[in-house]
């Protein structure tokens, strides 16, 4: 259970408007999310073609989910998933920053936001995303 | 030059056999295996020495399933191998019987499927790519944001999603084979548990134990071993892909079931308008909804109406999941997309009892698994 109970810091810059760490492929251009370099799924290319690429943590909600029952000891259930279209192109999948669905509607403005968790007596940083009229 | 299965050797389905799916318990996977493969024998009216090679569908069982468990028929010398991938393990290990028979490499070939719940890990975990949310989406979480997007855009209600649940009970409660014996009604499956979304416990498939087998055979081995011609259902299509990225689309699992199943319509030669039976991958409500349109069978947002139309009931236009499906027959993994190929041809041989499709001559199997692949199998009653 431990490998993704703090997701790594790569995936995304700690600043305060936090930036999620995508790819580029430079022979096709597809643009994707989370990072590799094992090579580009669309086209084929080897990971040396595989570029950073930022994607700014803002987006339309595609769709959420209230998870109700979860084994993992790494968060308590209630919590809500979201699917954010970045504008920057990818879908991503992320914890959003309320728990339960309340007032959420598909195709409303998310921004990611880092938040500090607690989670087995770790403390780790996640990027997770909330509704863009309650950030900040 | 490239061959489809229907332009090799003819390939048919003349033994089935199962071991009831069921809650773990403490019997033996070899139990479970030989129970199904000696129905599917004594249904071919075969001897397990006729019997050329054979492929065990399974995904948590371990290494080396196929001998521990064939042994106890008489150790023949036969052709084994496992074959995991992970829920179409068992439609794999039909596909790969098929190729068998097809290629001329065997006349008489085995797949079972056999599994137990177990500890072991997938691989995808393995790749140390790292996203967002982990473990935090499993598959029932995955499927209810499928849900959620699906009922905004169509208006579809998550009454009508949960129809689902309650016509593939009602199916399974006909079903000696299935976990779930017991017809529900939409209130029930709307009280919960909740699990995820708009998911309730219901409309999520149980996976326990269990085995199923067919046994496939050429055209030779019908008249050298006596088998009954009128029992036996030919495959006319086969069809195993994977996952691509399609950009554009609105939703991968929807578009991986689409161009699988337009493969194997092209390859049997078949419109979507001559399925009388369809057994699907129905592990969550929402999927049935998502594949039925995906199969051509309604028009896309048009498949909650579908089935709660009773289109898709036993005696309506094509009877989906009359076993009961994944949702009420269970998903023991390994067995579940073998014991599909069961069930299509008890339907197309006319011995489905109370379950019967009328008149079946035409049925699909679909199977998808994680990581992503879709195996689709068509039968055919010879007309």
């Amino acid at each position: 259970m431990s490998e993704n109970a703090s997701p790594p810091t790569e995936l995304f810059s700690a600043a305060a408007e936090p930036e999620l760490n995508g790819r580029r492929c430079r022979a096709c251009g597809y643009v994707f999310f989370p990072p590799q370099s094992y090579g580009c799924e669309y086209c084929g290319a080897p990971g040396d073609q595989l570029e950073p690429k930022a994607l700014r943590g803002a987006g339309a909600l595609a769709s959420f989910a209230t998870v109700h029952l979860h084994q993992g000891k790494d968060m308590e259930a209630p919590f809500t998933v979201g699917v954010i279209v970045l504008d920057d192109g990818p879908a991503v999948r992320a914890i959003l920053t309320q728990r339960t669905d309340e007032g959420l509607k598909i195709g409303e403005r998310m921004r990611a936001v880092i938040v500090e968790t607690n989670s087995e007596g770790a403390r780790a940083r996640e990027l997770r995303f909330r509704r863009e009229e309650t950030a900040r | 030059m490239k061959k489809t299965l229907r332009q090799m050797r003819p390939v048919y389905v003349a033994g089935i056999g199962l071991h009831r799916y069921q809650r773990m318990s403490d019997t033996p996977y070899v139990t479970l295996g030989l129970t199904a493969i000696r129905e599917a024998i004594a249904d071919a009216k075969i001897e397990w020495r006729n019997v050329e090679s054979g492929y065990t569908g399974t995904a948590f069982i371990g290494m080396a399933a196929s001998r521990p468990m064939l042994r106890h028929l008489g150790a023949t010398g036969i052709a084994i191998a496992q074959v995991e991938n992970a829920s179409a393990s068992g439609s794999t290990a039909v596909r790969q019987a098929c190729l068998d028979v097809a290629s001329g490499l065997t006349d008489v070939s085995l797949a079972v499927g056999v599994d137990k719940p177990g500890p072991i890990a997938g691989a995808p975990g393995k790749t140390n790519i790292h996203d967002l949310v982990g473990r935090r989406v499993v598959p029932f979480t995955h499927f209810a944001l499928l849900a959620n997007e699906y009922m905004n855009r169509y208006g579809a209600t998550a009454e009508e999603v949960a129809m689902v649940a309650v016509k593939n009970n009602r199916n399974g409660a006909n079903n000696p084979y299935a976990q779930r014996q017991k017809a529900v009604t939409l209130d029930e499956v709307l009280a919960g548990p909740p699990i995820s979304g708009s998911l309730t416990r219901l409309q999520c498939c149980p996976v326990g134990e269990g085995a199923a087998a067919v046994i496939v055979v050429s055209d030779d081995a019908i008249d050298k071993l006596g088998i009954d011609r009128s029992r036996a259902i030919r495959v006319t299509a086969s069809v195993s892909r994977s996952e691509r990225v399609y950009r554009g689309a609105k939703n991968f699992d929807a578009e991986l079931t689409r161009e699988t199943v337009a493969q194997a319509y092209d390859e049997a030669q078949i419109s979507p308008q001559e399925l009388d039976v369809v057994e699907l991958h129905d592990a969550f409500t929402i999927e049935e909804l998502l594949y039925v349109e995906a199969m051509g069978l309604c028009g896309e947002g048009e498949g909650a109406r579908m089935i709660t139309s009773g289109a898709v009931d036993i005696g309506g236009k094509c009877a989906i999941s009359a076993s009961g499906g994944l949702l009420a027959m269970g998903h023991p993994i390994g067995p579940t997309g073998t014991g599909q190929v069961a069930e299509i041809a008890r339907q197309l041989r006319g011995e489905a009892g109370v379950r019967q499709q009328p008149n079946a001559r035409t049925g699909l199997a679909h199977m998808v698994g994680v990581g992503a692949v879709c195996v689709v199998h068509v039968l055919q009653k010879d007309s």
